[in-house]
């Protein structure tokens, strides 16, 4: 194997890199020879060792020197490149083939799309739920204690056309009375209860909301 | 019998020699191959790192119709450079006690 032969072979074993790597790389080893000298250049060769095994050891220094600080990026990475992948394989997956790398996103798409939108149909329908049991809570704290003190003061107002018989007035009026006590208990109690669980339930609500958005500013930075 | 070279006292080999003056790529091997056995294809990565990490800078000049790109310690470097020697000291008291020495503290 001659100078050239073992440049180009050296070339296409570093096809992993970038192309900026990859030309850094070249040119060493291009220089290398040239300052071994004609004379000796058959034995700086053999010296080297294969193409392979060298472009082995820079690609194994290049992962080790990407991957220990970028690893935040490799998983930003996964989001972003997906669908720019293929227009600029240069940035972000180094190290890997873009080729590669795009046939592998062509295979994930028909398992990867149904699979997302079975996971959003079963976020969205959590969510749901959720909304639905806090107006549940919100009508019957809000529908108790109102139809206690609507229908208490109906009963009171009634009370007053009974007049002409009055054991049947008086019970209406303290049968009123009773359920205007209970519906005014009963907001008390409900007032109580919502000033107690809802600003917990709420900031809970909103502790969860964000957490995606969070994640995504935690991983940018 | 050779022992393995720690790359992290790899790196303070390659700082040393290009400290005593600036040099390229091929005599950098040469000089350190007359100290320790490495093979040829060791030192590549370990430059690539010292640049990225701004312990080295190049600078090409003009050889035999050529442009030969020679490496060059920075500031950073130096200073990376005395950390590599003071390191080295401790570590070899060490083993010379150990060696040497008789007892260990």
């Amino acid at each position: 194997m001659n100078r050239n032969e073992y440049l180009a072979a050296l070339w296409g074993a570093l096809s992993g890199l970038p192309d900026e790597e990859r030309a850094s790389a070249l040119r060493y080893y291009e220089e290398y020879l040239d300052d071994a000298g004609p004379e000796n250049e058959a034995r700086a060769i053999e010296e080297l060792g294969s193409p392979q095994r060298v472009a082995a050891q820079i690609l194994a220094d290049y992962r080790e020197l990407t991957t220990v600080p970028g690893a935040k990026n490799a998983s930003q990475g996964e989001n972003g490149s997906a669908s720019s992948g293929q227009t600029t394989p240069k940035r972000g997956w180094r190290g890997i083939n873009p080729w590669l790398l795009l046939v592998l996103v062509l295979l994930a798409i028909p398992i990867g799309v149904p699979l997302a939108a079975g996971v959003a149909g079963v976020i969205v329908s959590l969510l749901a739920a959720a909304v639905c049991i806090v107006l549940g809570v919100v009508v019957v704290a809000v529908a108790l204690p109102l139809c206690l003190l609507l229908g208490g003061g109906a009963l009171i107002v009634f009370s007053f056309f009974v007049w002409w018989n009055p054991p049947s007035a008086v019970v209406t009026l303290g049968c009123g009375l009773a359920c205007l006590a209970l519906g005014v208990l009963s907001a008390l109690l409900m007032f109580k209860l919502c000033t107690l669980f809802i600003p917990p339930i709420f900031r809970g609500f909103v502790a969860i909301l964000r957490w995606p958005f969070d994640r995504i500013r935690g991983v940018k930075r | 019998m050779s022992y393995p070279i720690a790359s992290s006292l790899l790196d303070g080999i390659v700082l040393a020699v290009v400290e005593r003056e600036s040099t390229y790529g091929y005599r950098i091997t040469q000089d350190v191959q007359q100290v320790i056995e490495i093979s040829e294809s060791t030192l590549y990565p370990v430059l690539r790192r010292l640049l990225k990490e701004g312990y080295l800078t190049t600078y090409d000049e003009a050889f035999a119709g050529r442009n030969r790109r020679y490496y060059r310690i920075t500031e950073h470097g130096r200073t990376r450079l005395l950390q590599h020697r003071t390191d080295w000291q401790a570590y070899r008291d060490g083993i010379d006690k150990i060696f040497f020495g008789g007892q260990v503290s």
